[in-house]
C-alpha cells in the first residue's frame, strides 16, 4: 500500500465545501471545509452562532444540508436512510443538555442502543456498560435515576452512553456549557482520558486550557465558515487571521 | 387532640367575621345532610333496587345462562386478587419515602364493610349472597397468598401476571356473547351494568392505539397524514356525542367490513371507541409535546430507529404526562355510555328508565337515580384511583424498595 492510500484511509471525516439553509433563508454554513483523521482529537471553537454546532451536527445528520459532501469513515452521507443508519451507529454524540433517558435508570440508558440496535445479549452488555460507569467514575449509580444525579454526574453517564455503542467517532457539541463551574472539570477529565485512547472526537468547547493541552488541531468558525485551522500553539499564539486574533483577545 | 383544635381555630374561627361563615356553612350542610339521611333511612323505599337488582345488573341476560357472568365475575375477581398481591410483594417507595400501595389495609377493611352490607341491603337471595361473599374472600385470600409468596415466584411466571387481564378479556367477551360449543346469547339481551362496563371497556381499549396513532398522525411530516388526522380529529370533536350515535346507527353499517359491527350494541361502542379517540389523540399530544427534541437527536444519535425511538424513549415519557388527561378521558367515555339509552339500548340508565316506567315503582326516581350515581361513581372512583397509583409507580423518582 502506498503512503497516500494509507492517509486517506485514515481520514475519519471528510467534509467538503458544506453549505446549508435554514427554512427561513438563514445561511448558516457557507462553505465549510474538514478533515478529521483517525485518533484525532479537533477542537471546534467560535462565536455563538458562527455555526460550529450545526456543522458538527451534520457529520450525523442530526442537521441536514444542502450542498458539498461528507464522508464518516468512508460512507457517503446522502438522503439514504440506510447509510444515515450506518453513520450514526459509528458515531456518537455528546450534548450540551446531556438528553440522557429521564424514564430509565443509568444502566439501562446505556444497555439500551446496543441491545436495540446492534442486537447484543444484554447480560454482556451490562457487563461492558458497569466497566464503562467504573471508567467514568460513577458504577455506584447505576441503579439510579438521571434526575437523581448531579450535572457532572449526568454528562459523565451520557459520555458512557455514548462510549457503550462502541463508536469510532465521538462528537461533543459544548458537554460543559450546561454545568456548574465546580462540575466541568470532572467532565473535562473523562474527555482527557478519552483522547489518549485512538478514537476520534471532535469537540465544541470554549474551554481553552482543555484545547491548549489535548487537541490536536484547533479551529475557528465565524459566520458560518471554517477561519482557522491549527496546531494549538500556533492557534493561541500566533494565529494568521485578523478574526482569530480578535476572538481570542475577547475569551483570553 | 390540640393540635387539632389550634388548626380547626385557625383555619375556621381566625376572625369572628370567619367564625359566622363557619358556622352558618356547617349548619347548612348539617341540615341537609340530616335530610338526607332521613329520606334514604326513613322515607326512601328501596324495594325497587332490592326487586330489580339483576335487571340492574345484567339486564335480560337469560337466567339459565346467568352461571357464565358468575364464571366471569370469579376470573376478574381472582385476577384482581393477584395483581393486587404482586403490586404489595412489590413496594415502591417514593420521593417522600411513603410505601406503595397507600392505606392498602383501609381498603381491604372497607371492601369487607361492603362485601357484607350489600347483599343484605339488596335483599338478596342466601344462595346468591354465599356466593358474593365466597368471591370476595377468594379476592382477599388470593391478595394475601400473592403478597406472602408473590417475591419468591419464578420470574417468569410474574411476567405472566399482567397477561391474566387480556386473557380474561377476551375470554370474557365468549362467555359472554356465547359460540365455541356454548349458547349463544344476543347482544339485544345484554343490559345493565354489563352492557355500560362492557361498551365502556371496548370503547376504551380501542380508542388507546387508535388515539396514539392519531396524535401521531397530527404531528407527522407527512402532510397527507397530517391533515388526514387533523381532518379526523376536527370532525369527530366538532359534532355532539348523541348526533354521531344516531348516525352510526344509520350508516356504521356502510363504512365498516360486512360482519365488524353487525348488531346495534357493537355499531354504538364502535362509535364511543371513535369518538373517544379523537379526545384521547389531543391528551396524547400534549404530552408528545412535552417531549424534549434532545430526546429523540439522543436516541437516533445511538443508531435508534425512529419506530425504536417512538416506542422506547418518547411514548413511554409521553404517555405518563398525558395519563391523567388521558384517564379523564376514559371517565367521560364511562359517563357517556349513558347516551346509549337514548338510541334504545338497555345499559344502566336505559334499565333505570324501563324499571321508572313500570307503574308499581311510580315516583321511585330519585332511589333509582341516586343508586345509578353512586354506580358511576364507583367505577369513576376506581379508574381515579388506578390512574394515580400507575401514575406514581411510572414516576422515575418512585424507587423499586429491595
Amino acid at each position: 500500500m502506498n503512503p497516500s492510500a494509507a492517509q486517506a484511509n485514515s481520514v475519519m471525516i471528510a467534509a467538503r465545501d458544506v453549505q446549508k439553509w435554514y427554512p427561513n433563508g438563514f445561511h448558516a454554513l457557507r462553505g465549510c471545509d474538514l478533515q478529521v483523521h483517525k485518533g484525532e482529537v479537533v477542537v471546534v471553537m467560535g462565536p455563538s452562532g458562527s455555526g460550529k454546532s450545526t456543522f458538527i451536527r451534520t457529520f450525523n445528520a442530526l442537521e441536514d444540508f444542502q450542498k458539498g459532501s461528507i464522508t464518516v469513515d468512508g460512507i457517503a452521507l446522502s438522503n439514504d436512510l440506510r447509510n444515515i443508519d450506518a453513520i450514526r451507529r459509528e458515531v456518537g454524540m455528546v450534548f450540551q443538555q446531556f438528553n440522557l433517558f429521564p424514564h430509565l435508570t443509568v444502566l439501562d440508558n446505556l444497555t439500551l442502543a446496543p441491545v436495540m440496535v446492534r442486537k447484543r445479549p444484554k447480560g454482556e452488555v451490562q457487563r461492558q456498560a458497569m466497566a464503562l460507569l467504573q471508567r467514568v467514575g460513577i458504577a455506584e449509580q447505576a441503579e439510579k435515576y438521571p434526575g437523581q444525579l448531579s450535572g457532572g454526574q449526568q454528562q459523565r453517564v451520557a459520555i458512557a452512553r455514548a462510549l457503550c455503542m462502541e463508536p469510532r467517532i465521538l462528537l461533543f457539541d459544548e458537554p460543559t456549557s450546561a454545568l456548574d463551574p465546580e462540575m466541568v472539570r470532572e467532565v473535562l477529565d473523562v474527555m482527557r482520558n478519552l483522547a489518549n485512547d485512538d478514537i476520534t472526537m471532535v469537540v465544541v468547547t470554549h474551554e481553552v486550557k482543555f484545547a491548549e493541552q489535548v487537541a490536536d488541531r484547533v479551529v475557528l468558525m465565524a459566520d458560518g465558515e471554517v477561519v482557522e485551522e491549527a496546531a494549538p500553539d500556533v492557534f493561541f499564539n500566533r494565529p494568521t487571521h485578523e478574526r482569530t486574533r480578535r476572538f481570542l483577545d475577547q475569551i483570553l | 387532640m390540640k393540635p387539632l383544635l389550634r388548626r380547626l381555630r385557625r383555619e375556621l374561627f381566625a376572625t369572628p367575621g370567619d367564625a359566622l361563615l363557619s358556622v352558618g356553612l356547617i349548619a347548612l350542610l348539617g341540615s341537609a345532610l340530616v335530610g338526607f339521611l332521613r329520606w334514604a333511612l326513613l322515607q326512601a323505599e328501596w324495594a325497587v333496587i332490592q326487586a330489580n337488582s339483576t335487571l340492574f345488573a345484567v339486564g335480560r341476560y337469560p337466567i339459565d345462562q346467568q352461571w357464565r357472568l358468575w364464571l366471569l365475575t370469579t376470573l376478574l375477581l381472582g385476577a384482581a386478587g393477584l395483581s393486587w398481591g404482586m403490586l404489595r410483594a412489590h413496594p415502591r417507595s417514593d420521593r417522600e419515602g411513603i410505601l406503595w400501595p397507600r392505606n392498602d389495609r383501609l381498603a381491604v377493611s372497607l371492601l369487607v364493610l361492603i362485601a357484607l352490607w350489600l347483599p343484605w341491603f339488596l335483599k338478596l337471595q342466601p344462595g346468591i349472597q354465599a356466593r358474593w361473599w365466597a368471591l370476595v374472600a377468594m379476592l382477599i385470600g388470593l391478595r394475601w397468598l400473592a403478597g406472602r409468596f408473590g417475591r419468591q415466584l419464578p420470574s417468569k411466571l410474574k411476567r405472566a401476571i399482567p397477561l391474566l387481564w387480556p386473557t380474561v378479556y377476551l375470554l370474557g367477551m365468549v362467555l359472554i356473547s356465547g359460540g365455541l360449543g356454548i349458547v349463544k346469547v344476543p347482544p339485544s339481551e345484554w343490559g345493565g351494568l354489563l352492557l355500560t362496563l362492557l361498551a365502556a371497556s371496548f370503547a376504551i381499549l380501542l380508542c388507546f392505539p387508535l388515539g396514539v396513532l392519531l396524535a401521531l398522525g397530527r404531528r407527522s411530516e407527512l402532510p397527507l397524514l397530517r391533515w388526514a388526522s387533523v381532518v379526523y380529529i376536527e370532525f369527530i370533536r366538532g359534532a355532539p356525542l348523541i348526533t354521531l350515535l344516531f348516525l352510526g346507527q344509520n350508516i356504521l353499517g356502510f363504512l365498516l367490513p360486512n360482519g365488524l359491527a353487525p348488531e346495534r350494541i357493537w355499531r354504538a361502542a364502535w362509535v364511543l371507541t371513535f369518538f373517544a379517540a379523537a379526545y384521547l389523540a389531543e391528551a396524547v399530544r400534549s404530552g408528545l409535546a412535552a417531549v424534549p427534541t434532545g430526546q429523540v437527536e439522543a436516541a437516533r444519535s445511538l443508531g435508534l430507529s425512529y419506530p425504536q425511538a417512538l416506542q422506547h424513549i418518547v411514548l413511554p415519557q409521553a404517555l405518563r404526562v398525558a395519563l391523567p388527561a388521558m384517564v379523564g378521558q376514559f371517565i367521560s367515555l364511562l359517563q357517556d355510555t349513558t347516551l346509549l339509552s337514548l338510541i334504545g339500548l338497555l345499559e344502566l340508565l336505559g334499565v333505570a328508565r324501563t324499571v321508572m316506567a313500570n307503574p308499581a315503582y311510580l315516583g321511585k326516581n330519585a332511589e333509582v337515580y341516586l343508586t345509578l350515581a353512586v354506580l358511576f361513581w364507583c367505577c369513576c372512583a376506581a379508574l381515579g384511583l388506578g390512574s394515580r397509583a400507575l401514575e406514581r409507580r411510572l414516576d422515575p423518582q418512585t424507587i423499586p424498595s429491595r
